[in-house]
């Protein structure tokens, strides 16, 4: 039986032809094949990580001391301006589009994305607007230096006068990636709706695709109003209109609502996939079903839908009414139901189970339980009050850098440790991965918690001198800073080494449930030597069910020949 | 076993043709679900221009009074007819037969150009330009992008037409046509709204 | 027997928590800068129930997950699966409807503590378009019922009104009764204060932490904003709202004092003829700009970029004497 789908899959991965998957090459071609643009993905967002946490390094050095004495005011702005853009634009963006780009069709049993070359197409123009956006360093008068919001009038304040100024080319590289990324979303949503496999229902669909396609749906609504908002202040900049000028005339509160209509659900954009990513590792590294599978599946969709109407809880500050400001209260505390709902369901998923301390196992733990410290701020700030004292203070910042590095970045983390034996073939080492856990979590907690307390006491976000009552929490945020650069360095390694000499594990070495497992590692360019017949739902652990019907299943309870030492190594008395 | 794997190979076989097939209807689904994407940018910019409208004091530019309706409209009801033309286009192609699809086609390219011919005539003796207040610059950013859709559109007929003379292109099956006919009905679609907005809302 | 001692432990653990939750609660109230206005009281109180709520979830989630994490760990060779419990319909309705009563509770809560605070700010959009609609808005004292505290303020003295402009980077405090400008902020104590906010060029924020409060200025755009200092003290200025270069610098005092001396101080800066006052931006853009001895220019490890040039300083007739603070690079 192992025999007959095993062997056709050797021959294809025997033949040397550029796109087998040992073929490093290919990496660096205009591929097609989804895994390929995946890992194009995952790695050049990498790369802008670092460069984005280099920024903040030097962001925290400044802030070491309350006087504005290592950096240039001007540098400071225009490093929390590419700081922000850079991790947002160029990194968890790209970085998730990567992940759902090699899981999703490999998940829902597919032989490639729906549209091939445009995915190429997608992931090509995110190192060219990257790289577009690096050169605003070298233009006269430097990067922008009005936020990553590019509120106006202080972003259409334009000190050289020059038309090629650091504003525009941001707008452009944001539009770019803008670009990419809706190309990226129809492709998604198409693949999603159209091309799973025969039996694979809604209801068997992974948690993963589910919150990626709730993802992708916030892109395709949410995005185009970003770009109607930059297209109208890109042509306040350059051509001289009056939308946003209040010297001409304009609204600028108008560019914050065409702003955050698309950029507060951009963060369920990124926080979804991080979700998906938590359904699916907990089950296999617990040994036990998703609790309440399909109430969280549906509940990305919740939030794909309330996430369109909570905007305003930005602006509570911007002259907005007060019914505006009451109405958006109420939406923005509703999406803790959802959200809510998840965490419960992860927390029911663990109890009882036989869970092991595997690297990626630790990371998706360490995110949940910082995405519920964020959540629970979250709804301080959803309300009016409470956000009228501290919105615009490191409150904020403590908040939703809890949820994007404490809650995403880990789940980022988590995912890469957990499907690197399927893209590889080898397996990471686990004592740097937990090194690389220790490091990042409380790295985390060192950097980000103490920014609660500072916001409290009133220290604004976005400063680059401060009075001296802040000091103390902010010498301790920097040296968590630079211990969070520090953390990447054992990943590096361990990403590096494991690939090339790491330990070869079978297809599956996690015994895991799902149709990414039952195909080789790395998968061969078509993903499966057969398309796999769907007969029963995800996360099937201890029910010994096949989950298909026509590829043999390896048996999930017995003792594999191919399990990593590594894992054997993971112990509990 | 040789029966085992020649069930599943007979089902593979099955499946491959099915996906194969839909390929066009995957690229047909992926296309609405970027117009409906594409409709946010103007619906965004639709909610700009009523939030303007209704909040700025001295809504038009001094020395105007409204814009002119009667050449729009004749404009506007060209724009709306050339949908229907562009769908018979559609049907001849349909039912293979290239000359009407050709001739209908360039029917609509015609109208679609002179719709734009229209609207140059109209911006070029406007009193107002694009920095006269926000009217003056959300008339034209409306108008301008909408006219950048129309363009577009005449050019994809351009080059649905030049794919015509391809012999045997369209034999099996014609995305393109479907997919140009139904970006035009978007576009006058969005342009009834916008007609709406900009010249019947005064 | 099982069944009893895990009721037991859960007891016990939500007895705690609910300790730990009050603790909490209490405590918050010292992670704020002094309590100086009538409608921070509330936000306090408002932000300590938050906090007791909030700690309350949190360890209520977080230990039964650390529980978990180590009591139900695999042993070393144990590679069987865990009992197959793929959900339990009616601990998702309780999941879902707590949560949910909770959050819409919270609004209803945080919406009380608005009304009662009374800060008034922005109108409706279309009041633009409807002057009096406007003015019939302020005929009545309050478009809500405020908080005990408040009501007394206001009705024990005509409310104090008090022109604010924000430009970059500078505060200018207009008090038009008296004709006097300051570029530091005098306010009375116990008296309702009414700014109209005003900012000459980009957005700024209003923000007075010992306050809790925090308003934007738009330019183009008036905007009121009511509160009430109750208690005595010098606290902080900060612009909130990201404005260019120099934000950071755009900070001035606030000083709170009794009745009498604030009449006093007005007096006094009444007859004090105008004169500019130390801008930190401006006294920064000036040595960044002449080169030569003694300019940090040769001092800074980066250069800057090009900036837009800071206002001139503020021509008032009360500045208060000010050192130049850190040296500018």
């Amino acid at each position: 039986m192992t025999n007959i789908s095993l062997e056709p899959i050797d021959i294809v991965r025997g033949q040397p032809y550029p796109g087998a998957p040992d073929n490093w090459k290919r990496f660096f071609t205009f591929s097609t094949d989804h895994k390929v643009i995946g890992i194009q993905y995952i790695v050049t967002s990498f790369f802008f990580f670092l460069v984005g946490g280099l920024f903040a390094m030097i962001m925290r050095g400044e802030l070491i001391t309350p006087e504005a004495d290592l950096i240039d005011r001007t540098v400071y702005n225009a490093l929390f301006t590419m700081h922000g853009s850079v991790m947002l634009f160029f990194w968890t963006f790209p970085v998730l589009v990567g992940l759902g780009n090699y899981l999703v069709p490999l998940m829902i049993g597919a032989r490639d994305m729906a549209f091939p070359r445009l995915n190429a197409v997608s992931f090509w123009m995110i190192p060219v607007a990257g790289v577009l956006m690096m050169t605003s360093f070298l233009v006269p008068g430097g990067p922008s230096q009005s936020g990553w919001w590019a509120y106006p009038p202080v972003s259409l304040q334009n000190p050289t006068g020059n038309l090629i100024n650091g504003q525009v080319l941001w707008i452009l590289a944001v539009a770019i990636s803008g670009v990419s990324s809706i190309m990226g979303a129809v492709n998604f949503v198409t693949t999603i709706f159209r091309m799973r496999t025969p039996g694979m229902t809604w209801f068997k669909t992974p948690a993963f695709v589910w919150a990626v396609l709730g993802a992708q749906l916030i892109q395709l609504y949410g995005l185009p109003a970003l770009t109607g908002g930059a297209i109208m202040l890109l042509l306040d900049l350059t051509i001289g209109t009056s939308f946003f000028a209040p010297e001409r005339g304009g609204n600028p509160i108008l560019y914050q609502h065409f702003f955050w209509f698309y950029s507060h659900p951009a963060v369920y954009v990124m926080v979804l996939p991080a979700f998906g990513i938590f359904s699916e590792v907990l089950p296999v590294h617990a040994r036990k079903p998703l609790f309440g599978y399909r109430v969280i599946a549906a509940s990305s969709i919740l939030i794909t839908i309330i996430s369109g109407t909570v905007w305003v809880h930005h602006m509570y500050a911007s002259a907005t009414p007060p019914w505006m400001r009451m109405f958006f209260m109420v939406t923005t505390m509703l999406v803790a139901v959802p959200s809510g709902i998840k965490v419960f369901g992860w927390v029911a998923t663990v109890w009882g189970g036989k869970i092991r301390f595997t690297t990626p196992m630790l990371f998706a733990l360490g995110g949940i339980s910082n995405w519920l410290f964020a959540g629970i701020t979250g709804i301080f700030l959803g309300s009016v009050p409470i956000d009228l004292h501290v919105h615009n203070t490191y409150f904020v910042v403590g908040h939703f850098h809890y949820v994007l590095y404490g809650a995403i970045v880990m789940g980022i983390y988590a995912a890469i440790y957990h499907w690197f034996p399927k893209m590889t073939g080898r397996m990471y080492y686990e004592g740097l991965g937990k090194l690389h856990f220790v490091l990042t979590y409380v790295g985390t907690a060192l950097i980000f918690l103490p920014m609660h307390p500072l916001g409290l006491m009133g220290m604004p976000r976005r400063v680059a001198s401060y009075d001296p009552e802040f000091a103390y929490w902010n010498v301790v945020a920097s040296i968590g800073g630079f211990l969070l650069g520090l953390s990447t360095l054992p990943f590096i390694l361990n990403m590096v080494s494991a690939w090339i000499r790491g330990e070869k594990v079978g297809n599956n070495p996690w015994r895991a449930y799902g149709l990414e497992w039952l195909t080789s590692s790395p998968p061969s360019v078509e993903n499966y030597e057969q398309l796999p017949l769907v007969i029963s739902g995800p996360y099937g652990y201890g029910k010994n069910q096949p989950l298909v019907s026509n590829i043999p299943n390896p048996g999930l309870t017995e003792f594999p020949e191919s399990l990593p030492k590594s894992l054997m190594q993971e112990t509990t008395s | 076993m040789t029966a085992e794997r020649a069930i599943s190979q007979a089902i593979e076989a099955q499946i491959r043709q099915q996906q194969e097939h839909d390929e066009a209807g995957n690229s047909k689904f992926g296309f609405i679900v970027f117009l409906l994407s594409e409709s946010v940018i103007f619906l965004s910019f639709f909610a700009g221009y009523i939030a303007y409208k209704t909040t700025v004091a001295d809504w038009y530019p001094p020395g105007v009074t409204g814009l002119e309706t009667k050449e729009p409209l004749i404009n506007t009801i060209v724009l709306i007819s050339s949908s229907f033309v562009i769908y018979v286009a559609e049907r001849y192609l349909h039912d293979q037969k290239l000359w009407g699809f050709r001739i209908f086609l360039l029917a609509t390219m015609a109208m679609g150009s002179y719709f734009l011919f229209g609207q140059a005539v109209e911006w070029s003796s406007l009193p107002f330009s694009y920095t006269s207040g926000t009217f003056g610059g959300t008339f034209f950013l409306l108008t301008g992008f909408h006219g950048l859709h129309v363009l577009s559109g005449i050019l994809l007929q351009a080059f649905m037409l030049g794919r015509s003379f391809v012999p045997g292109n369209y034999e099996n099956g014609f995305f393109g046509v479907e997919a140009t006919s139904l970006f035009w009905h978007f576009v006058d679609v969005i342009w009834i709204i916008l007609y709406g907005l900009i010249y019947v809302w005064q | 027997m099982m069944k009893l001692r895990a009721i037991l432990t859960m007891s016990v653990y939500a007895i705690l928590v609910t300790f730990a939750s009050f603790w909490m609660a209490k405590q918050s109230y010292s992670w704020f800068p002094p309590e100086a206005s009538a409608e921070g009281k509330l936000l306090d109180d408002l932000f300590s129930l938050f906090t007791g709520l909030g700690t309350f979830i949190y360890l209520g989630v977080i230990g039964p997950f650390l529980y978990s994490l180590i009591f139900h760990r695999a042993s070393k060779y144990d590679l069987s699966d865990a009992p197959p419990i793929e959900g339990n319909t009616w601990l998702e309705i309780i999941w879902t409807a707590i949560p949910l009563a909770l959050v819409l509770t919270l609004a209803f809560v945080s919406y009380r503590t608005y009304e009662k605070m009374s800060i008034r700010g922005p109108m409706e959009l279309v009041h633009l378009h409807l002057p009096q609609v406007v003015e019939s808005a302020y005929a009545e004292p309050f478009d809500s019922t405020p908080q005990q505290e408040i009501q007394n303020a206001a009705q024990s003295a005509s409310v104090e009104q008090i022109d604010v402009t924000a430009r970059q980077w500078a505060w200018v405090f207009h008090y038009p009764e008296q004709d006097v400008t300051s570029t530091e902020l005098h306010l009375p104590v116990d008296r309702r204060i009414r700014f109209t906010l005003r900012s000459e060029d980009v957005l700024h924020g209003f923000y007075i932490p010992a306050f809790r409060l925090d308003q934007y200025l738009v330019p183009n755009q008036e905007i009121d904003f009511e509160l009430t200092p109750v208690k005595t003290g010098t606290y902080r200025l900060r612009d909130s709202m990201y404005s260019g270069t120099y934000f950071a610098a755009n900070q001035t005092d606030v000083v709170v004092q009794t009745p009498d001396e604030y009449q006093r101080w007005l007096a006094d800066a009444a007859t004090q003829t105008p004169s500019p006052a130390f801008n930190q931006a401006a006294y920064e853009y000036g040595q960044t700009s002449e080169p030569g001895a003694g300019s940090t220019k040769d001092k800074v490890a980066v250069r800057g970029w090009a900036t837009i040039p800071p206002a001139p300083p503020p021509v008032v007739n009360y500045a208060p004497k000010h050192e130049p603070v850190s040296p500018p690079a």
